[in-house]
């Protein structure tokens, strides 16, 4: 059983005949406005029949080839393993290797630069002593002092007037 | 971008966190003899670098350990003794920054304490204290960092070489640290 739509395209293209064609056309509703769809439908198809007529390849051989090429260059991309992806692998890693080797690079000049600086600036600070107290036990006039020996960077902390001792306190 | 800039940060954590694994410092405490002689021993290795100023300072021509410790600081917290046998010194640290250890230094003679300091000790910076006359001697006490000691494993000043990176590592973080 065919449906209006396909009776109504049959009949645009006049592909019905007989009885279904008057059965049809008795049925439409308005059979003037449908003859002018009709007219309005063909003269749309003639149209298009002579503006879009498919054109003539004059290279088809060539076309086709090229056509093949890109089928071709798709397929390898696309297999596993293939050198394409390959590539596509191994690029990142790449990447890493190149931003390590630069940061190592870098490194290397900085601490070369840095190597190349005097040794007095390896450091600021001196050794400080905050405070000192001698047991006074050890000798009522004991004092002390401090200062720095500059060359060596050698902080002194200097007493005088503790109580000698025999020599057999310097043993080990 | 964003790759390059996690990169970036992660390499430049990489040399931040590097130091706190060098943090780590050996520190030389010896109880020294200075006398003339004349025949005067070597002196020790760990004096070896500040002999002239040694000499210049306190006019002995040799210097011998009577007691020594060698502490590796970690934390900053540590506490050690170096000893003679009437001599004992008794470091307590309690704490560091960049300009070096806070020590509390004791120095005992047998039981009794004869002199008290509380120093920051600098890495790159000893402290000599003159201590009392012995005999015909004179009794010194020296705290100096050395960590050639430490990454040689061998006590002696060989490998400048291995401190010159170290040191250069240490300005490199500086750097960055500000």
């Amino acid at each position: 059983m065919k449906t209006f739509e396909e009776k109504w395209t049959a009949w645009v293209d006049d592909q019905l005949t007989g009885d279904e064609l008057a059965k049809f056309e008795a049925s439409l509703p308005d059979k003037a406005a449908a003859e002018a769809e009709k007219r309005a439908a063909k003269k749309l198809g003639a149209l298009l029949n002579r503006e879009l007529k498919m054109q003539t390849l004059h290279n088809a051989d060539f076309f086709s080839h090229q056509l093949r090429e890109q089928i071709d260059r798709e397929e390898r991309l696309g297999s596993p393993g293939s050198s394409g992806g390959g590539t596509s692998f191994w690029w990142p890693v790449r990447r890493l290797a190149w931003a390590g080797a630069a940061s190592l690079a870098i490194f290397m000049a900085i601490a070369v630069f840095v190597m190349r600086q005097q040794p007095t600036a390896e450091s600021q600070y001196l050794t400080q002593i905050k405070n000192a107290r001698l047991d006074q036990a050890n000798g009522a006039d004991a004092t002390i002092s401090i200062f720095e020996a500059k060359e060596d960077r050698v902080t002194v902390l200097w007493t005088e007037g503790l109580k000698s001792l025999p020599s057999e306190y310097a043993a080990k | 971008m964003v790759r390059a800039v996690v990169l970036w940060s992660a390499a430049l954590a990489l040399i931040l966190s590097a130091p706190a694994a060098n943090a780590a410092h050996l520190v030389w405490s010896g109880l020294i003899i200075a006398q003339n002689e004349a025949q005067p021993k070597p002196v020790p290795e760990e004096l070896a670098a500040y002999e002239e100023t040694l000499k210049e300072l306190f006019g002995y021509n040799q210097f011998e350990v009577i007691g020594q410790s060698r502490k590796t600081l970690a934390t900053g917290q540590e506490d050690w003794l170096a000893k003679s046998k009437y001599f004992a010194l008794k470091v307590d640290a309690r704490g560091e920054d960049d300009a070096g250890y806070d020590l509390n230094l004791q120095l005992f003679q047998d039981q009794e304490l004869l002199l008290e300091t509380n120093t920051r000790l600098s890495e790159s910076s000893p402290l000599v204290i003159k201590g009392p006359q012995v005999g015909g001697g004179q009794l010194l006490l020296v705290l100096l960092v050395d960590d050639e000691m430490k990454s040689s494993g061998k006590h002696h000043r060989g490998h400048k070489s291995s401190s010159r990176i170290e040191n250069a590592w240490r300005r490199i973080t500086r750097m960055f640290k500000g």
